[in-house]
């Protein structure tokens, strides 16, 4: 079948499933799993073909002609659209059904797939205004699926920062669009490589797309939005909402020009959110909160890929930036599995338990080995550790930042600094993750309601394994994936060479493999060995205390106190303690919350100048009809005089 | 001939002043009304041949303005059953003084600007300025709303004075068209006067603050 029909089936799935969201869950949850299978066969044979599909019916929408294009870069974020989409509407018929939700279950079906169809949508368009109308419909269908549940005040406060907050990108993608289509005569998208005048529009696109991204410092609307929404609405917010703020840097920084400094900025941006967000993460308690800091951290890691590729660019195209772009285009996909996998995980924690605070949690290995483990296989994924996708990504971003040192161009010393700053992100999301793992899953449950809980049905766990196995296998066979990095970073920008794979690929995936056979082989002994010798359990923490208590645990603030203090200066704490200062003492407490810097700092007092100043302002409406010819008066007087002394000159 | 313009645009600068003077307003309509009819014999003086175009406007004006507006004002007042009172907003001595400043402004700009040699000699240019803001000093000085309506009108015979520059290559129909758009926003405040009576039981028009949203 031709892609076009794949993309029709696709899309006439999700329409169908829109329709029957309200009265059958069962045909929607087909039809919507049909339409993402074939979304993700169209990407994947455009992918592996090379070519581009282009397809301009002749019918107009809004005045303009629809142009719709696939191209790698496009079929490279739809093939991740399609299998987050997919997961995630198999994962929300067990997590979201109509019998818990009544009121929210429907609609919410119908709002996601208005999502896809329309980040689809935004993938497809080759046409500013209908990027633009797509973009304003997926946002607004997310709002709807982040306040879900908008009984609860938090939720609604999320939902609307997340609304505020798009609609300020919106502003500047507007801003955006329509001096491209004044600049260049026409709606339509395509390259334009050969406009210098263009450049300075990336400023416009980088703040638009980047408020999307969750760009340190723009990500204020992430951690709330993330945290509130539904967890597969998480899943697929943090997998691929934000990487449409990826796509749209990624296609406009490919096909336009940008300005000289811009590769620096985007990666200084990029290493400044891959750090700052870990350590946001760290001072983290809540689950899902947490796993929306790492967002902000990871999207670093791609920016700072995407910057190396366009400073390379900038100066005629070393390879170098074609493995940085290489690595920052495989981080998008890898970002968008284990993320969506860590979500689902954190989703299933929270059907069980009911809370996303870690200080309730504890023990859950024991009763959800299932969830436990496909937690603990994302968490090492993000981690970036081999033999998992996190590290291939990774590493391609080092291969590139090393050659670009050892290339002794202009970007030798940043590219030093971006790889110490990458270094140090992995070193923080390891700890961050041992300490997520250790205090949810491990030890003894910390409250009464993590001590009833049960494993997640097949349906959570299906997707979760399907992302699971695809993280595995990028890991372990990362060479199978080259040939759909390089038809993207070709399209990206078209590179003089055809654009090889490093050699050390094919090594590192034999390294992975090795490791995992190892990995295998001893967990294998060690089974036989429990087998043979058998096993007796005690009780957690149970070394040399005469009466051990969940109390004595580790907390997730003391497990990340030390690194959480490097970063007060940004993160500021706000702690409240009573320490013992006496022996014996009764009472003692201590209480620590790391409120999001930037919005509380920054943004709300911002906003509330602003709003000071228009309610002194406002003042000016009174009513009084004297008044306002006075203002009139006024406003003449000052005409007049601008006009004299404008005359003048 | 412009001795006779100057006396003429003289008087109703003076009329403005009267208007701003006035306590009362029968009397501040009567001052807005012999106004509208002294500029409007201006056009007879300006042209040097008869013409019929020209008689016409002049005739035009002085009944518009002199009587059918007024009138209108008169019927509303008395519709309305307000009490004749001008409720000052601003005190009738400073108000004086500010249109006494306001002549002597607009003199001072009319002999700075770069005028036609034929209009240079004539009041026609600072009358026009004068007449003008008076009208402007009678809309924000004070609260009811028919001396607001005299006060538009005020404002309006400065602009028809700036008109008059132009009266040459002015059509008739742009004449005609803005005494009837005078007339039909006369007729409309008179209904809206009557309607502010009936709600708020007064024309004082600081009571419409509390329509605004």
């Amino acid at each position: 079948m031709t892609p076009g029909w794949l993309l029709l089936i696709a899309g006439g799935g999700l329409v169908a499933g829109i329709f029957s969201a309200r009265k059958s869950p069962r045909v929607w949850l087909a039809t919507t799993l049909a339409g993402a299978i074939a979304a993700l066969a169209a990407a994947a044979g455009m992918l592996a073909s090379g070519a581009i599909w282009d397809w301009q019916p002749g019918f107009v929408i809004g005045g303009e002609a629809v142009h719709l294009q696939l191209d790698g870069i496009s079929a490279f974020f739809l093939i991740l659209l399609a299998v987050l989409g997919g997961a995630g509407t198999l994962y929300s018929s067990e997590y979201w059904p109509d019998t818990a939700h009544p009121a929210s279950a429907p609609s919410g079906r119908a709002w996601w797939n208005g999502l896809l169809l329309n980040m689809g949508g935004v993938l497809l368009c080759a046409n500013g205004l209908h990027f633009l109308i797509a973009w304003e419909i997926f946002t607004v269908c997310a709002y709807f699926l982040i306040t879900r549940e908008r009984q609860r005040p938090e939720a609604r406060a999320a939902g609307w920062l997340y609304l505020a907050s798009s609609h300020v990108a919106m502003v500047f993608l507007f801003a955006f669009f329509a001096l491209l289509a004044a600049r260049t005569g026409s709606w339509e998208l395509g390259p334009m490589r050969d406009h210098p005048e263009l450049a300075p529009l990336f400023w416009l696109a980088l703040a638009g797309f980047g408020l999307k991204a969750g760009i340190f410092p723009l990500h204020i609307w992430l951690p709330s939005a993330h945290a509130n929404a539904p967890s597969h609405v998480s899943a697929i917010l943090s997998g691929m909402a934000i990487k449409m703020g990826i796509y749209g840097l990624v296609r406009f920084t490919g096909w336009m020009p940008a300005p000289h400094s811009a590769g620096w900025v985007v990666a200084a941006l990029g290493a400044i959110s891959a750090v700052l967000g870990v350590a946001f993460a760290l001072g983290q308690h809540d689950l899902k909160r947490l796993l929306a800091y790492h967002s902000v951290e990871n999207i670093g890691i791609i920016l700072i890929g995407l910057g190396f590729a366009m400073i390379a660019a900038a100066h005629g195209n070393a390879t170098w930036g074609h493995l940085a772009l290489a690595g920052a285009l495989l981080h998008v996909w890898n970002h968008g599995l284990f993320k969506a996998l860590l979500f689902l995980g954190a989703g299933s924690v929270l059907h069980a338990t009911g809370t996303r605070e870690m200080s309730r949690l504890g023990g859950l290995w024991r009763a959800m080995p299932w969830t436990a483990s496909l937690f603990a296989l994302g968490a090492t994924a993000i981690a970036g550790l081999p033999p998992l996708n996190g590290f291939v990504s990774e590493w391609l971003v080092y291969l590139g930042l090393f050659d670009a040192v050892s290339a002794h161009g202009p970007a030798s010393f940043a590219a030093i600094l971006a790889a110490v700053a990458l270094g140090m992100t992995g070193a923080l999301a390891l700890a961050c993750f041992v300490k997520v793992c250790g205090v949810v899953f491990l030890g003894r449950p910390r409250a009464e309601i993590a001590e009833h809980v049960h494993e997640c049905g097949w349906r959570m766990r299906w997707p979760m394994l399907a992302l699971g196995t695809a993280c595995v296998t990028i890991g372990l066979a990362p060479i199978l994936f080259w040939p759909a990095l390089a038809t993207a970073a070709a399209t990206w920008q078209p590179a003089p060479a055809p654009i090889l794979p490093p050699v050390s690929l094919v090594t590192l995936g034999a390294f992975h493999l090795a490791l995992a056979a190892l990995v295998i082989l001893a967990a294998v002994f060690l089974w036989r060995r429990v087998q043979h010798n058998g096993v007796t359990r005690a009780g957690t923490w149970d070394c040399g205390y005469a009466a051990p208590t969940p109390r004595m645990q580790y907390t997730a603030g003391s497990f990340a106190g030390i690194i959480t203090g490097w970063f007060d200066w940004i993160l500021r704490p706000q702690r409240h303690a009573h320490l013992p200062k006496e022996a014996m003492r009764a009472r003692a407490d201590f209480a620590e919350h790391t409120p999001e810097t930037v919005l509380e700092r920054f943004v709300e007092p911002a906003g509330l100048l602003a709003i000071q100043v228009s309610t002194a302002v406002r003042r000016l409406q009174h009513g009084r009809v004297q008044s306002y010819i006075f203002y009139l008066l006024l406003g003449l007087a000052a005409l007049a005089i601008l006009a004299v002394t404008g005359g003048s000159k | 001939m412009s001795g006779a313009m100057n006396l003429l645009i003289g008087l109703a600068m003076g009329f403005s002043l009267v208007a701003l003077a006035s306590s009362r307003l029968p009397s501040v309509i009567r001052a807005a009304a012999l106004q509208g009819m002294v500029l409007g014999m201006l056009p007879l003086l300006l042209e040097e041949k008869f013409h019929w175009l020209v008689v016409a406007v002049a005739i035009g004006t002085i009944t518009v303005k002199g009587f059918i507006i007024p009138n209108l004002l008169r019927r509303a007042l008395r519709a309305a059953n307000i009490d004749r009172e001008v409720e000052p907003l601003l005190g009738f001595v400073p108000s004086l003084l500010l249109g006494a400043a306001a002549i002597i402004g607009a003199a001072a700009l009319g002999s700075e600007l770069p005028l036609r040699p034929e209009h240079a000699k004539t009041l026609l240019v600072p009358g026009a300025f004068a007449t003008v803001v008076c009208g402007f000093i009678l809309l924000m000085a004070r609260a009811k709303a028919i001396s607001q309506v005299c006060g538009y009108l005020i404002l309006e015979n400065g602009i028809y004075l700036f008109g008059l520059l132009l009266i040459n290559s002015t059509p008739l129909l742009v004449e005609a068209g803005i005494l009837l758009d005078l007339t039909v926003a006369v007729f409309v405040i008179g209904i809206i006067v009557d309607r502010i009576q009936r709600e708020f039981d007064t024309l004082d028009t600081r009571k419409l603050t509390s329509l605004r949203e």
